[in-house]
């Protein structure tokens, strides 16, 4: 438990924790203290000066985003003294800020705006003045409009903590502003295009580029949910209205930069009805795909199931939710019994690995250690990986990057390590391990001995002394290295294996993997009947009498296929997934499905129900019950898993194709090589 | 004949823009073919010396025969044969180049502790620093004093923080001390931003290693190994200086490892900054030399405890560490008594504006600002009156004639609205207009707030923006209120001390000198006769005889009359450059 302290805030007794600002502080007893620079989660900027408050006993305001509670403190945040100056700074913001409230975009969740109002100020008692400068909207995600931007520095503050670095301060005095590099368009900056300086932002001045006149802030419902478009799964927040996605955010609450997510999660949702999304189910008639009906096409489906039996394989995403996957499992094993049945996840990971992971949070971690694994913003491959731990270093915690191929990653993480050990991971870890031992640590007999022979470099030996020191060391390696790794954990702290898919450890619980033929097998080996579910890195058909592709979009695969059947995409969905950390989260149907679309649980029970042995939808107990399962780490040989040799970034942008085809990702796609050819 | 020949030329920054580096060659040439004759010269050297401090009279060249001393003003390298055959060779001092009264005035009635060795010793030699007893206290401090004791001395010596607030030094040091911690880091900030200071200046290229060893000791008394003198890059002198300082100081074991044999050590470094007045800020400077945006960050912490990256810092200035070996040396009591009850020692001003003597100066704290006025400064040039003495830069304020006997330290500016600063004094006469005045400073604190917070970014912007209107004409009934208003808001809310002061010299000068603003809002005329959208020029008839001066200088033709008979100008031509008005030998012309 953290120490608690007791102050008074405007003559409300509050307990607030060591360390906490007076901000969230006042923010316990439901007092407001008005600020917009401050950004939760981050430490105090002072910049705007709208949080000043009186404390007992100092002669001039301080700062209430700066100030920490002190035991007796007596605090009051709404004297007319701090009235008086809130009145003035906001003045003075709107001597140079437009006041186009009727037609702004922000209107209704601007800060500014709403300080004004409850400040009373219609206008600025000073001359108004305009600045002038430009509104770089040269791309499809984010209009930067410095005209509205009141200098609070929390968009650059969250592009830098998370590593992008683009935006800084320019310019001094009255013409200081926010801009990239030599002030260029974001499209020529090093920007990702992560949107997180829009969640930052709290006025107009970073809205989303098609932002304007898609509705009011307040008609839109908002829903909770997680992306399932790489293996980071990360919370996002879905804004709807009439039926369709208008935007969408991080799943952190508005004002603070807990969370990120990339442009693919907040900008691909584009492609749900995408050219190539199918509204109803197609089937081959004399070599072309015709639309028919639900009920003819899954009458031939059928058939040629009940046909192959046995002999049928299943290869799915492991992106899928728990109850599809659950529902998927039952169907092929007990309606249509074949013990083919496997996902992508095999291509990169063994179910072990998964199964045995930990369940931790970055955020609690102080010593975070990196085995084998390239997370890059840039390259997106697990990018919120990358994001989560520089805020967390940048927040005080450290990092151990343990990398045989840094030069290729682009990782760019090893910027921020502590220590960074570069070479073949398996040495090192022994080393590691040995070091431990050697400062005292416990071991068994069996990784003692594995670990004799082992060498301890400086570099080794200061990683070990990390480790040491640190309460809650936190190992996120490749499925690969699991093993090796796990041996640390079982000397300290925690192993998770990071899987490249949203479901990789829902799929390994609830063990939708193969009792026969692997996925790679079923590619290769001529199956009767193939069923593919989810957009699987398979571009050419393989060798089977009969494929049924069940997805959301008309793929390459789907265009070779006998049947196709036009699935519901996450955010036509209800469900659950277990994310990389071991957490378990909801996923939620924000919009109805793009024509006669369904899910995929839905079209194999009433596939069950054809089959004559119909399946019911699992319960909710039954997920839980089916994701429940402890890990049980003990010795294992250090050594390197083979056969899990897929490029992360080849296979993330296979498996989430029809998404990077959608209008805005393929700008981002095309920039990208244009940067590459031009570096 | 044996005669003991030194030369001294002047070559801080004033120095060798005027010329120095060509002076000094000039005599090292006459020197040395003078040397194929005879060997009379052998002892003869040319030092290059730092600044002298009377900056107008630059450069200045010592002539030392056996050990009389002759100084030279104005001297120019073809200046130099004469000086050479007349008074090197011959004995005959060239009296007509020699300084006057003035000069010895100037300096006779300061006390030099933080000077005394700019322009008498070589700067670029440390072992013209040791011959004076340098280093001799930084070994003391190694050799028989423990950081308790050295802390103690400093604390008793009164010696407060000549970066401008004054903090008390020795305070600061305990506070470095009483710290844990592995790494802790000593700063110099000799960023040095007031527009026209260059007091720091000064001492880094007069008198390097009077910094390092203060810094030296510094580091001893609260345990830190590493250090940082932070200089603007528009320094280059002072860079140069402090670098071979470092070197000669490293080669003889007084930096880097194991200094003066012990196992301590010592790593100094030079960080140049950038160059914008707001790195000259305590954690502006430190992000910058973290190689971030040069921007003050809210203390949470003293930089005693979380400085530069967070590690415990102690910061001082220039001056500050350059009276450490001095105070280590000669005592405590002996600071002390130099100067006030509140702050010992002395200080060190820039002497400008409107006054006889110009220069750098240091005084016992607690002289009168007559006194410096008047004594050092020699009065007021031509015939004027004293109207105010702005002190402490752009932060600082305007003190009007009845301050004049106010004894000089921290507390007593204050009190009397104006601040100590790092050191600037301006003489204004009957000429200054003291609106005009506050818009210069506040035209220069404005355009170099680093722009993040709002009231100093916007607020200042706003300020300015009626100063400009009432310097031209425009102001309104309420302006002066708003100012008031504006500036105690600012003052209140800023961020840093760039903001929290700059609204100083508008506030002292309006408690001042209100009559000033209101002739200018309600009369719409410039008391001083200097906005110029407030003044006319006219002739007056019964003086002009027609010589057509004015009429020839006059760039914008607005001008008229005969040759011989009174001539007129066109207000509505005149374009207010005053071409004119100093054109004319006869006084004819007028701006009211
Ligand atoms: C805008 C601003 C500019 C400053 N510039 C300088 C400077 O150029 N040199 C300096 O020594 N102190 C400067 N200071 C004061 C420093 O913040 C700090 O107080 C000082 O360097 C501490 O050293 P001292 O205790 O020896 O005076 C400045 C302060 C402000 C607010
Ligand atoms: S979109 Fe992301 S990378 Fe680009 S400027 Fe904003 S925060 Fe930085
Ligand atoms: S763009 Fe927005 S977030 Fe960035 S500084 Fe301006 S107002 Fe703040
Ligand atoms: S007071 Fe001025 S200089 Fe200081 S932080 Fe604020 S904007 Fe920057
Ligand atoms: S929120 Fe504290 S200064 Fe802006």
């Amino acid at each position: 438990m953290e120490k608690l302290v007791e102050l008074q805030i405007d003559g409300k007794e509050v307990n607030a924790p060591l360390g906490m600002n007076l901000i969230d502080a006042a923010e316990l007893a439901g007092i407001h203290i008005p600020h917009l620079c401050y950004l939760k989660g981050m430490r105090g900027f002072g910049a705007c000066r709208l949080c000043l408050v009186e404390v007992e006993g100092m002669k001039d305001p301080v700062i209430g985003c700066n100030t920490k509670v002190k035991e007796g403190m007596v605090v009051q945040t709404q004297t007319e003294r701090v009235r008086d100056i809130r009145r003035f700074v906001l003045d003075l913001i709107l001597a140079i800020h437009p006041l186009d409230c009727l037609t702004c975009t922000k209107a209704g969740v601007c800060n500014l705006q709403q300080y004004a109002y409850e400040y009373e100020l219609k206008d600025t008692s000073f001359t108004r003045k305009k600045m002038g400068y430009p509104i770089d909207q040269l791309n499809p995600f984010i209009r930067r409009d410095p005209l509205y931007c009141i200098l609070c520095g929390r968009c650059i503050r969250v592009c830098k903590e998370q590593g992008t670095k683009v935006l800084d301060f320019i310019g001094r005095g009255i013409n200081a502003e926010i801009g990239t590099a030599y002030n260029k368009p974001l499209r020529e900056s090093g920007c990702t295009f992560c949107g997180s300086c829009i969640d930052a932002c709290p006025v107009n001045a970073l809205p989303e580029a098609d932002r304007w006149r898609k509705g009011r802030e307040w008609e839109y419902i908002k829903t909770k949910s997680a992306c399932l478009f790489c293996g980071s799964g990360c919370d996002i927040l879905i804004s709807t209205k009439d039926n369709s996605i208008q935007k969408i955010n991080t799943g952190a609450e508005p004002g603070s930069a807990k969370k990120y997510i990339c442009a693919y999660g907040r900008f691909g949702y584009d492609f749900i009805d995408s050219e190539k999304r199918i509204a109803a189910p197609l089937k081959r008639l004399n070599g072309e795909l015709k639309e028919t009906t639900w009920k003819d096409a899954l009458n031939i489906v059928a058939a040629k199931l009940k046909e192959a039996g046995g002999n049928t394989g299943f290869m799915s995403v492991a992106g899928m939710l728990n109850e599809d996957a659950l529902t998927l499992k039952r169907f092929a094993k007990n309606v249509v019994k074949t013990k083919h049945f496997d996902t992508t996840m095999s291509l990169y990971s063994d179910v072990r690995s998964l199964k045995d992971s930990h369940s931790s949070l970055i955020t609690t971690s102080d010593l975070i250690v990196l085995v084998g694994l390239n997370p890059s913003q840039w390259n997106r491959i697990l990018p919120a990986l990358n994001a989560s731990i520089r805020k967390r270093v940048h927040r005080g915690g450290k990092l151990i990057v343990i990398n045989s191929d840094i030069d290729a990653s682009e990782t760019r993480i090893q910027e921020v390590a502590t220590v960074s050990l570069e070479g073949d991971e398996i040495p090192i870890l022994k080393g590691i391990a040995k070091a431990l031992i050697e400062k005292g640590e416990k071991a068994d007999i069996q990784l003692k001995s594995a670990v004799s022979d082992a060498e301890i470099s400086k570099d080794i030996e200061m990683a070990a002394k990390l480790i040491l020191e640190a309460k809650n060391p936190l190992i996120f390696t490749s499925p690969s290295l699991f093993e090796a790794s796990a041996n640390i954990s079982l000397i300290k702290g925690k192993v998770i294996a990071v899987g490249l898919e949203s479901n990789a450890r829902g799929m390994a619980q609830i063990g939708l993997t193969t009792e026969g033929k692997t996925y790679k097998e079923m590619a290769s080996d001529g199956m009767k009947a193939l069923y593919v579910i989810g957009e699987v890195p398979l571009v050419k058909r393989p060798d089977t009498d009969f494929l049924v592709v069940q997805n959301s979009h008309l793929t390459e695969l789907a265009e070779q296929a006998d049947i196709v059947l036009p699935a519901t995409t996450f955010y036509e969905s209800d469900g659950t997934i277990l994310d990389y950390l071991g957490r378990f989260k909801k996923v939620s149907k924000v919009i109805e499905p793009l024509g006669a679309s369904k899910n995929h649980r839905d079209i194999f029970i009433t596939l069950s129900k054809i089959l004559k042995s119909p399946m019911k939808k699992p319960t909710e107990a039954e997920i839980e019950k089916a994701l429940k399962g402890k890990p049980k780490i003990t010795f294992r040989p250090f050594v390197r898993k083979t056969g899990f040799d897929i490029s992360p970034k080849e296979f993330i942008e296979a498996i989430n194709a029809s998404v990077l085809k959608s209008r805005r990702l393929s700008w981002l796609l095309e920039l990208k090589s244009s940067r590459a050819v031009a570096a | 004949m044996n005669k003991d020949i030194a030369i001294k030329v002047c070559a801080g920054t004033g120095g060798v823009a005027s010329g120095g580096e060509e002076v000094l060659s000039a005599f090292r040439n006459s020197i040395s073919s003078a040397g194929l004759e005879a060997t009379i010269y052998e002892k003869c050297s040319a030092h290059r010396v730092g600044c002298r401090g009377f900056c107008a009279k630059d450069v200045l060249v010592d002539v030392i025969i056996n050990g009389e001393k002759t100084t030279y003003k104005h001297i120019k390298p073809d200046m130099v044969a004469r000086i050479f055959d007349e008074h090197i060779m011959k004995g005959n001092p060239v009296t007509e180049w020699i300084v006057g009264e003035a000069y010895f005035n100037f300096h006779n009635k300061q006390t030099k502790v933080v000077l005394s060795h700019c322009g008498e010793i070589d700067p670029e030699d440390i072992n013209a620093y040791i011959a004076v007893g340098g280093y001799k206290a930084a070994k003391k401090a190694f050799a028989s004093m423990s950081p308790e004791e050295i802390v103690d001395v400093v604390k008793s010596s009164n010696l407060r923080g000549r970066g401008g607030a004054g903090f008390p030094t020795g305070i600061k040091w305990e506070l470095g001390l009483r710290i844990e911690s592995d790494i802790k880091y000593v700063i110099c900030n000799g960023d040095e931003g007031d527009p026209g200071a260059f007091m720091d200046r000064s001492v880094m290229e007069g008198d390097p290693h009077a910094v390092i060893e203060g810094m030296i000791i510094c580091a001893k008394a609260t345990g830190s190994h590493h250090g940082y003198i932070y200089v603007r890059a528009e320094y280059p002198l002072a860079v140069k200086r402090l670098q071979m300082a470092i070197d000669q100081c490293k080669q003889s074991g007084f930096l880097g490892n194991n200094i003066f044999g012990t196992d301590f050590g010592f790593d100094l470094k030079i960080f140049q900054g950038a160059g914008a007045f707001v790195c000259g800020e305590a954690t502006a400077l430190m992000r910058s030399i973290e190689g971030k945006r040069g921007m003050p960050t809210p203390k949470l912490w003293r930089s005693a405890e979380k400085g530069l990256w967070d590690k415990p810092t102690v910061l001082n200035n220039v001056e500050t560490f350059a009276n450490i070996p001095r105070i280590i040396m000669n005592g405590a009591n002996w600071y002390r008594n130099l100067g006030t009850d509140r702050s010992g020692g002395t200080k060190v001003f820039s002497l400008s504006g409107k006054v006889k003597n110009t220069g750098l100066i240091e005084v016992p704290l607690g002289v009168t600002l007559r006194d410096i006025i008047f004594d050092i400064g020699g009065g007021i040039e031509g015939e004027k009156s004293f109207k105010a003495l702005q002190t402490g830069g752009p932060s600082g304020g305007c003190i009007p004639a009845e301050f004049l006997d106010t004894e000089v330290d921290y507390e007593s500016l204050a009190q009397v609205g104006s601040i100590m600063g790092s050191g600037g004094m301006v003489v204004l006469d009957e000429t200054s207009c003291m609106v005009n005045t506050a818009k210069f400073f506040l035209e220069f604190t404005q355009a170099e707030s680093c722009g993040k917070c709002t009231p100093c970014r916007i607020g200042t912007k706003r300020m300015l923006e009626i100063l400009e209107r009432i310097t031209s004409g425009n102001g309104k009934e309420g302006d002066i209120e708003l100012l008031e208003e504006l500036g105690h808001h600012i003052r209140a809310t800023s961020l840093c001390g760039l903001g929290m002061t700059a609204p100083n010299p508008v506030l002292s000068t309006l408690r001042y000198f209100r009559n000033e603003y209101e002739s200018h809002i309600r009369d719409k005329k410039c008391p001083a006769a200097v906005c110029k959208d407030l003044i006319t020029y006219s002739v007056l008839e019964e003086i002009c005889n027609g010589c057509g001066a004015c009429k020839r200088a006059c760039p914008a033709d607005a001008v008229r009359g005969k040759r011989k008979s009174p001539h007129r100008i066109d207000p509505e031509i005149c374009i207010k450059c005053g071409t004119c008005f100093d054109a004319c030998k006869f006084k004819a012309i007028i701006k009211i």
